[in-house]
């Protein structure tokens, strides 16, 4: 998206939410039609269940229209939706039981006392083509993203797949962008040792076959 | 030169291209010289694609979408009755 896009993204959307704080209707339900589905995904991305997705993009829908004229614009409209979006899933997180997270630490690389890399490193990064489509390359891929403790979980989707900038996260977040920074990288190191085990499960496999 | 610990530190950095010149010669002089850094260095990046390339197609499905439709026009008529 070109700078100049942005800019007019943005002025159109700072329009809207004028309009909505003097309630103006029609510009609610442009602003819900905008956001709707970055809500349902990450609420969904969060929770894996499409009622819950469903619940929570409605409140925050809702929270939107109730709560616009507490919007005072020192962040983005969209961090402030963004914010709405969290704070409703993991409301709706605490209220169901939920199964104890790995610890990601144990799933960092190791190194000897000389700092050399520790393990085998098996490099599949060639072999995932074929696999990408499958449903259950698909499915190993949610579990282990499903796995990761929160506070790295929420970086990892606001930036590596709704493709946020690292600002942007740190305001959502109200983080300093080292801190975004080092739990990216940590969600990172840890889906990779994850995916490791079934790509290269899926190699050797094919080796013997 | 650097340990691969260091390497692996880096590589956040190095994907995101925000490393010095310096940086990164030595980490380049690194991968030289460590097969296994390289591997790990192209799979770190195949993770974060992959899992992009998952997640980050994720629709409204049909039923959600129409109740979210229907939410939002009874929510109307209700304001609008205000
Ligand atoms: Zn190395």
């Amino acid at each position: 998206m070109s700078f100049t896009q942005q800019k007019e993204d943005k002025e159109i959307e700072e329009a809207l939410v004028r309009d909505l704080q003097a309630g103006d209707l029609d510009a609610y339900d442009k602003i819900a039609t905008l956001y709707q589905k970055k809500i349902y995904a990450l609420s969904f991305n969060l929770m894996r269940n499409q009622m819950d997705a469903q619940d929570v993009t409605q409140e925050v829908l809702l929270t939107l229209f109730r709560k616009i004229n507490t919007f005072q614009g020192k962040s983005a409209f969209s961090s402030w939706v963004y914010r709405i979006t969290l704070n409703a899933s993991y409301m709706k997180l605490r209220s169901k039981k939920k199964e104890p997270n790995v610890s990601i630490d144990e799933l960092l690389p190791s190194f000897n006392g000389a700092g050399f890399q520790q393990e085998k490193i098996q490099d599949w990064s060639g072999s995932t083509e074929s696999l990408l489509f499958t449903n259950e390359t698909r499915e190993v891929i949610k579990k282990a993203v499903d796995l990761l403790p929160e506070k790295e979980k929420v970086v990892f989707l606001l930036r590596d797949v709704e493709c946020l900038s690292t600002e942007k996260v740190s305001e959502i977040l109200d983080l300093t962008v080292p801190a975004v920074k080092s739990r990216l990288h940590r969600a990172r190191l840890f889906l990779r040792k994850k995916l490791s085990g079934y790509f290269e499960e899926y190699n050797s496999q094919k080796g013997e076959a | 030169m650097i340990c691969c610990k260091e390497c692996i530190d880096l590589l956040y950095d190095y994907f995101e291209g925000s490393l010095d010149q310096d940086t990164t010669k030595s980490l380049e002089e690194h991968f030289e010289d460590c097969p296994p850094c390289i591997a790990f260095l192209n799979t770190y990046k195949s993770t974060t694609l992959l899992c992009r390339d998952t997640l980050n197609q994720i629709e409204i499905p049909d039923e959600v979408r129409h109740t979210l439709q229907s939410f939002l026009k009874e929510h109307k008529k209700e304001q609008e009755k205000k």
